[in-house]
């Protein structure tokens, strides 16, 4: 009956990606991606029971490193931007096209 | 049975919190509360180390620093949340459906093959022989990348006070 997890992990993974898309603030965006990591590593860890693989574990080890490295330099590149625009909104940036 | 959709049901609550709710500071608190039952799914499953590296690392580091950052740069000038409109609600709910759907599918064509538990040697022993003996290079380039991560964490966020300092010192 772990089957419901399945379905768990891709509504997880797929409100995950619509928060990204629409959310207008960049600390939702990054509190919505590590919502996707939270389904895809328990898709993994599903799939690693089904097939009695260890290393789907192992793979879901590691990209809680990545993603703990990915969400830190994510925040600090924040608190840099606060600190240069002060504003954490998607719409106020336009460094690329100043 | 029955613990499978309590879990179920509370990281879907937890996760709709997260994205639907109006305060960051709230959707970052019920991002802990999904990613520790996401924890309680692990123990479920019966990857303990996982559950203890998931509430260790994510719940523990990652979702306390959130709060963090939150605190330092003072959200509450922020509150007036900007997006509105139904058009939005409507798309995301057509996608989680249309998604959902697809998955379905997949899953119930396979239910057997997915639903099976096939782990011969759940012990720590046997994952801990495989990441120290087979994957020891991916272990070691995992710490060098947490390192590097540190790094850039430190010069990102430090780098506007060290530059004024030089030019202060050159203007004298």
């Amino acid at each position: 009956m772990s089957s419901i997890y399945y379905y768990l992990s891709a509504f997880l993974f797929t409100l995950g990606l619509l928060g990204t898309i629409f959310k207008k603030d960049l600390i939702s965006i990054l509190l919505c991606l590590e919502l996707m990591m939270g389904g895809v590593s328990l898709l993994m860890v599903l799939f690693s029971r089904a097939t009695g693989v260890l290393e789907s574990q192992l793979i879901v080890f590691f990209m809680m490193i990545i993603s703990a490295c990915e969400i830190a330099i994510g925040l600090s590149l924040i608190i840099a931007l606060y600190r240069k625009k002060q504003t954490i909104y998607t719409d106020d940036i336009k460094i690329i096209t100043e | 049975m029955m613990s499978d959709i309590l879990l179920t049901i509370v990281t879907m609550v937890f996760a709709l919190m997260v994205v639907f709710s109006k305060k960051t500071v709230v959707s970052a608190l019920a991002l802990l509360m999904t990613l520790l039952s996401i924890a309680m799914i692990y123990f479920q499953l019966g990857t303990f180390f996982l559950a203890a590296i998931q509430v260790l690392v994510n719940a523990g580091a990652i979702a306390i620093l959130f709060v963090f950052v939150m605190m330092l740069i003072n959200l509450e000038q922020f509150e007036n949340n900007r997006e509105k409109g139904k058009v939005k609600l409507v798309i995301s709910v057509l996608a989680v459906l249309i998604i959902m759907g697809v998955f379905s599918l997949i899953i119930n064509n396979n239910i057997e093959v997915l639903t099976a538990n096939n782990i011969s040697d759940n012990s720590m022993k046997a994952l801990f022989d495989k990441l120290f003996m087979d994957y020891y290079l991916p272990f070691e380039m995992a710490t060098v990348l947490l390192l590097a991560a540190l790094v850039a964490c430190i010069v990102i966020t430090g780098h506007e006070k060290a530059a004024k300092v030089e030019h202060g010192e050159s203007n004298e």
